[in-house]
């Protein structure tokens, strides 16, 4: 199985290739009100609207300003797409298919925390939007 | 011939244009045998062989670009038969006709193989034909042609009307769209040139260039829109193959077809939809002999209707068949969800119905005794929920059942406000705008009356004492607001302009903010979120 790998805050963090649909660079995302915080805004690429996510605010870290990266992640799976903002993205590396079950596993001595566009979906589903936050 | 060359080079761009030979040689096929159907019944029209003649020619062209030689061939000598007709050389005959229809036919079988003789059976037909063609064609008992007058107009005239329409892939469109979009972004990346690399007239040039590429993305945009009656179509034959499990005969009629609306708004309503039209099938619909029983048709109708309203689309699915049981719903509320008489006394017939789309209902007994109404309705109703849109279901006993479906915004071109508040960029549609004005609030005579803008997008800060005011209108149909509401102002930051925003309806997490209907996209691309004005609160 390959996995994408980038990195949150000090997390490394996994997720299978097949889920990452496009790594763009250099785009505009617009503010959308009323959103979580961890919801950076929204997306329009090539002709389709995605939700941008902060990793970090969704992994519940702070931002403190240390964040490189310009890139955007799309994710895209089942019916579903999403856009993630990592802190920077450390690369592609080959685990065997057994690892796929586990949460984390250890790569030349990074630990490495696996998760699934799933996994994502569901925090920000259970996030408030709208009136009922404030 | 290029391509049939470098055939094993080019694997990938071979089959795109076998798939476009496959296309267009199906058509005129189709052509040549409406031809040939003509010429039969007017053997010495030497105009109608002329039109014979090109159509076996282009597709023997075709299918020499290609190196599809027995395609090719075969066509060869059609052509040596048509233009000795055409020329009056020889007077063809029934059987000459015969023989290019049966010819054509077996065309059709080699153009569906790629041109591949794959069966003994199949070449023993080719065989055959060839052989026929390589002879003269079988002359008519009068030899001499009667002098032909020219072809008249009529003829030379193409017999099949112009084509206004073409099939494309929505993928395709998808792509068309994607590139413009890339060309529109390189623009924003150009480098920087000094004045002497860059003259004015580059300048106008690449500006009037840009201007062009954004106009051409908005207009590809358009491609995206779908008539319903189209979509309503494909429903067809599932509806015939559920009726028939069902042992029902159904009628199935589309009203409004013509309406235009977003495909990827559609795809997401097949599954609801396709869920609505197997319950009106299995449930709705009574047996044959019950309607005959009824005074009712035998074939039970269903409809399905499009309309647009304001930006709403507005979907509806009837039947004629025996309705929901409102007892047994009033029955489940009484005794399942414990709502006293005189609540349901003053429920609406809609709440009633609408007690089917809720999760208690879909997983009690309720729906059961409603011979599955109710099940799987509460999924529907999710579904348009996502699309940020309602279901509202109607129903009279014995006379039949409406499901409808109101969608907000379809992906059109609207005009809209397009306003900031803070880092927000928000829209509403200029049909709900009355005036914009700079006001001096500390002199306003009811500063209560103004809606602070901020405040409801979640922004700290105090308003300032001159502010820019949007006046809303409401739709003078729109029941259910008082004076104070229909003349409803919003304190907003700045005003961008009236602009075309082309709209798209949002995700999942968006849907659930009840105050936005939809995003739109402006020339340029950027963002803003459409406000709904009947949903403010």
């Amino acid at each position: 199985m390959k996995l994408f790998v980038f990195k949150s805050k000090d997390e490394f963090i996994g997720i299978e290739s097949d889920y990452v649909h496009r790594i763009i660079d250099d785009s505009k995302v617009t503010p959308v009100p009323l959103t979580p915080e961890s919801y950076t805004g929204l997306l329009y690429h090539r002709g389709e609207l995605f939700d941008v996510i902060n990793m970090r605010l969704l992994l519940g870290y702070p931002v403190d300003g240390s964040a490189e990266t310009t890139r955007i992640i799309i994710l895209k799976w089942l019916n579903k797409k999403l856009a993630v903002i990592p802190d920077e993205i450390t690369g592609m590396i080959w685990i065997d298919d057994n690892s796929k079950n586990t949460n984390e596993f250890y790569h030349e001595n990074h630990k490495i925390r696996l998760i699934t566009p799933d996994d994502l979906w569901k925090k920000l589903s259970e996030l408030s939007y709208g009136h009922n936050k404030i | 011939m290029i391509f049939g060359k470098n055939y094993q080079s080019f694997p990938m761009d071979i089959t795109k244009y076998e798939k476009i030979f496959a296309q267009e040689s199906g058509k005129y096929l189709k052509e040549l045998e409406d031809l040939l159907m003509q010429v039969e019944k007017n053997l010495s029209n030497l105009g109608l062989w002329a039109e014979v003649h090109g159509k076996v020619h282009s597709i023997k062209g075709m299918a020499r670009a290609l190196s599809l030689n027995k395609i090719s061939d075969l066509c060869h000598l059609m052509e040596e038969w048509c233009l000795k007709f055409q020329q009056g050389k020889i007077m063809s005959s029934t059987a000459a006709v015969q023989a290019l229809f049966d010819s054509s036919e077996f065309l059709g079988v080699l153009i569906s193989k790629n041109g591949r003789l794959d069966s003994f059976e199949d070449q023993k037909v080719y065989d055959r034909l060839i052989s026929i063609f390589q002879k003269s064609p079988p002359e008519n008992a009068v030899t001499v042609p009667v002098p032909q007058p020219p072809p008249s107009p009529a003829y030379s005239q193409p017999i099949i009307a112009g084509i206004d329409y073409v099939r494309i892939r929505y993928a395709f469109i998808e792509e068309l769209l994607g590139l413009t979009q890339e060309i529109q972004l390189l623009a924003k990346r150009f480098p920087s040139f000094s004045k002497d690399q860059m003259s004015s007239g580059l300048k106008n040039w690449i500006d009037h260039y840009t201007a062009l590429m954004k106009v051409l993305y908005f207009q590809l945009t358009q491609l995206r829109l779908m008539p319903v009656g189209d979509f309503a179509d494909m429903f067809r034959k599932s509806i015939r193959n559920i009726a028939k499990e069902n042992d029902k005969n159904i009628d199935f009629e589309i009203i409004g077809g013509e309406i235009q609306a977003d495909i990827t708004l559609l795809e997401r309503l097949r599954e609801p939809l396709i869920h609505i039209f197997r319950n009106c099938i299995a449930h709705g619909i009574e047996p044959t002999e019950e309607r005959i029983g009824k005074g009712k048709s035998a074939d039970g109708k269903i409809a399905i209707e499009a309309r647009s309203e304001k930006e709403n689309l507005y979907i509806k699915i009837r039947d004629d068949g025996r309705g929901i049981n409102k007892s047994l719903i009033i029955k489940h509320l009484k005794e399942k969800q414990k709502i006293t008489d005189e609540e349901i006394e003053n429920m609406s017939e809609e709440d009633i119905y609408d007690t089917i789309l809720s999760t208690e209902f879909s997983s009690s007994s309720g729906a059961t005794e409603l011979s599955g109404r109710g099940i799987g309705m509460r999924v529907v109703a999710q579904s348009v929920d996502y699309l940020g849109g309602s279901l509202t279901i109607s129903s009279k006993e014995d006379i039949g059942t409406e499901f409808s479906i109101k969608l907000p915004l379809s992906l059109s071109i609207i005009y809209a406000i397009i306003f900031s508040v803070g880092k927000y960029t928000l829209a509403i549609p200029t049909l709900n705008i009355n005036s914009i004005d700079r006001i001096d609030l500390s002199s306003a005579e009811k500063p209560e009356s103004y809606y602070d803008t901020r405040k409801l997008m979640g922004i700290a800060g105090e308003k300032n004492n001159y502010a820019t005011v949007l006046s809303l209108r409401y739709a003078a149909d729109k029941a259910g607001f008082t004076d104070e509401k229909s003349c409803m102002k919003l304190i907003v930051d700045n005003v961008i302009g009236n602009r075309p925003l082309m709209i798209l309806p949002m995700g999942e997490l968006l849907s659930r903010i009840k105050l936005f209907s939809g995003i739109g996209i402006m020339e340029n691309g950027d963002i803003s979120i459409l406000i709904d004005v009947d949903n403010l609160p």
